[in-house]
């Protein structure tokens, strides 16, 4: 089972992409870096070939699930396991999300203790 | 490991104290926005700020341990989001409502400030009340000190004020946990329950407050109410039941997050009510199928059910009577998430040993508040059939079971574990001389020590009469001695009284820890710590001895 180490996440809110990389880094012992967009995204996410990518879902631009369907078309991208982290939970949102593709959907605001866990789980699960 | 979290943690706080900073600037262009709704053309460009910054503020604000105000902010980003969709719609109560909301997030963040530290001190080795810090405001130093000696011994972080005007100040800067003041401050001439009402630096601080005072004056009663007091006690205080109260206040801070298990064939609808519930802080487990769900319970030991009533193969009611029939999920509630809205079918459901029903769809503040209630209940009630009334401690049985669990986890992971007994001597002899409430309050504090000096893991037991079993996974001789000694010498420096006089007591204690690669049973254990207890009575009592297995 190949394991979980490069983690691209895409978060406009400063606070959020600190407390985030901080979490993912100290806690998990992953690799993260952070785009302040989904524009930045697809510019920087095949060089960084991430393992996994963390998408918020709303941002100034382009959105999330834009974002989400432009990085799919990335042909080093289609197949990376993509997790929205998002506060925007209800029924339908996440339905659409399931349909979109997404792997799972992390709840915002998220314990920076437990984050790693959480996302070491959705990629266990989608490996195990 | 320890340095490592120590490290996150202290990072984490540095982040926050940057977010606290952003949060204040954010808060005043919230209400900056507000300002501007005025039913005008342009108000929707404003509503559409408002709706993305809340939106922001509700999914970070948790992440930095403020989550009073996430919750608050979600709310009123729904109300929006609502008003939004109403393009046209003058509602000038939404209005209002908004612009009361926003203006009342500013109340919010402080709130968390002492549950954060608690929460970003991760599950470790310390003992649970050690970093809670309590403020101790009493003019009458003599009585202050005396006080914070006594909270002190029984482990409580004590920093003792002499002037109302010395918190105060510090109140700008910091907060406790825990605020114990005096009502009555002659020197500074004010009574602490109407100044507090007028100092808005102690009235931010959300911390619970208890109130000593010397008289039992009806006004500042009202006034401690209203201000939220969580106590008022009278002078001469009776010290344990001041620690029985701070305990209470700190369990209740502390309490581990109720574990709910969601049992519905509908993937999406299960997660949906899983991110709900724990974003209100609630563990879930979630089961899409029925199969191994006795397995699951007993992994996940659920406080809860959430049970769809038609699952494929099964009704919910049949899984229900299946749950039953095992004795320990005998209590356990049971709760039918369903749309069905045919009464007959709820009764029948419950005959078969449903507890209630939630109907769908149901909202999500509607959900969190249906099933936290529940399982709160259902916590109480486990508490109180495996707690011990007096002091709180697991009962003989229940203590019993513990070792056993603890000593096959500690053979699986080949780390020794400790078993000490402990036993107050010459109790009859208290018993006798003062009488029994005088008996129960020395049972009560070697209780309080016991709790307050445990790690997190360790579970501690009323065994018997006076006499108590504490047992210590992963810890060695050396270090359950020395956990002992500290025990046995915190007990002997505590001072009781019964009118007049004055009298301290003693214990013996017996230890006995788990070679490597032991293979006998916990009542192995029971029997060596007893021997070694057995040694310490002889030995002349007020001491602690180990025995080797």
């Amino acid at each position: 089972m190949s394991t979980l180490q490069r983690i691209l996440y895409v978060e406009d809110e400063a606070s959020i992409q600190k407390v985030a990389k901080l979490a993912l880094e100290m806690v998990g012992g992953f690799t993260v870096k952070i785009c302040a967009s989904g524009a930045e995204a697809l510019c920087e996410a095949e060089a960084f070939a991430p393992d996994m990518i963390l998408l918020d879902v709303m941002m100034p631009g382009m959105d999330g699930p834009t974002a989400f369907e432009s990085l799919r078309k990335l042909p080093a991208l289609a197949e990376i396991p993509v997790a929205f982290m998002t506060a925007k939970i209800q029924h339908q949102e996440l339905v659409y999300y399931k349909s979109l593709g997404a792997l799972d959907v992390i709840p915002k605001p998220f314990d920076p203790m437990t984050l790693s866990a959480q996302v070491q789980a959705i990629w266990d699960k989608r490996h195990g | 490991m320890a340095e490592k979290d120590n490290d996150i943690i202290a990072q984490l706080s540095q982040l926050r104290n940057e977010y606290k900073i952003h949060l204040q600037t954010e808060l005043a262009e919230l209400a900056g926005l507000t300002a501007k709704l005025n039913g005008s053309v342009s108000e929707n460009a404003v509503l559409d700020d408002l709706y993305h910054r809340l939106h922001k503020l509700a999914g970070s604000g948790g992440s930095f341990g403020f989550n009073a105000l996430s919750e608050e902010a979600r709310h009123l980003e729904l109300m929006l989001k609502a008003c939004l969709s109403e393009t046209g719609n003058d509602d000038e109560v939404a209005r209002k409502r908004i612009i009361e909301g926003v203006a009342a997030l500013a109340t919010t963040p402080d709130a968390q400030d002492a549950q954060v530290i608690a929460k970003l001190s991760s599950p470790g080795t310390a003992a649970a009340n050690k970093c809670i810090p309590i403020w101790l405001v009493e003019d009458d130093d003599a009585l202050g000190q005396e006080l914070a000696r006594v909270l002190r011994q029984f482990g409580f972080d004590v920093r003792l004020f002499t002037r109302f005007d010395d918190a105060e100040a510090a109140a700008c800067r910091e907060q406790p946990g825990v605020l114990i003041m005096d009502v009555l401050f002659r020197e500074e001439g004010l009574n602490s329950t109407e100044a507090l009402s007028n100092s808005p630096a102690l009235q931010a601080l959300h911390c619970p407050k208890l109130f000593i005072s010397e008289e039992d004056d009806f006004q500042s009663r009202v006034r401690a109410a209203r201000l939220g007091a969580d106590g008022f006690m009278l002078k001469p205080l009776n010290i344990p039941r001041l620690i029985d109260r701070l305990e209470y206040i700190l369990a209740q801070q502390q309490a581990e997050p109720y574990r709910v298990l969601i049992v519905d064939d509908d993937a999406t609808l299960s997660e949906h009510f899983r991110l709900v519930l724990n974003m209100a802080g609630i563990d879930v487990s979630v089961l899409n199928t029925t199969q191994n769900i006795i397995g699951a319970m007993v992994q996940f030991r659920p406080e809860l059910i959430l049970l769809d009533l038609l699952m494929p193969g099964f009704s919910g009611s049949e899984l229900a009577a299946i749950i039953r029939q095992y004795d320990e999920w005998l209590s356990l509630p049971i709760v039918f998430l369903s749309a069905e809205t045919d009464l007959d079918t709820q009764i029948s459901a419950m005959g078969r040993g449903a507890d209630d029903f939630i109907i769908k769809p149901i909202s999500d503040a509607q959900l969190t508040a249906a099933v936290r209630v529940r399982a709160a209940r259902s916590r109480q009630i486990a508490e109180l059939m495996s707690k011990d009334s007096l002091t709180g401690l697991l009962k003989h049985a229940r203590i019993k079971e513990e070792a056993q669990l603890e000593l096959a986890r500690s053979q699986r992971t080949a780390k020794p574990m400790s078993l000490a007994m402990l036993d107050i001597d010459h109790f009859k002899k208290v018993n006798d001389t003062y009488g029994h409430a005088v008996g129960d309050q020395v049972i009560r504090s070697i209780a309080h020590l016991l709790r307050q000096h445990r790690r997190k893991s360790d579970s501690v037991g009323r065994y018997g009469g006076e006499e108590f079993v504490i047992l210590l996974p992963e810890c060695g001789r050396e270090a359950a001695c020395e956990l002992l000694e500290d025990i046995r010498q915190r007990f002997t420096a505590l001072s009781f009284r019964h009118e007049e006089q004055e009298f301290s007591c003693t214990l013996s204690a017996g230890i006995a820890t788990s070679p490597e690669h032991f293979t006998g049973s916990s009542v192995d254990l029971f029997i060596a710590a007893d021997v070694a207890l057995y040694i310490a009575k002889r030995g002349g009592r007020n001491q602690v001895r180990y025995s080797v297995l």
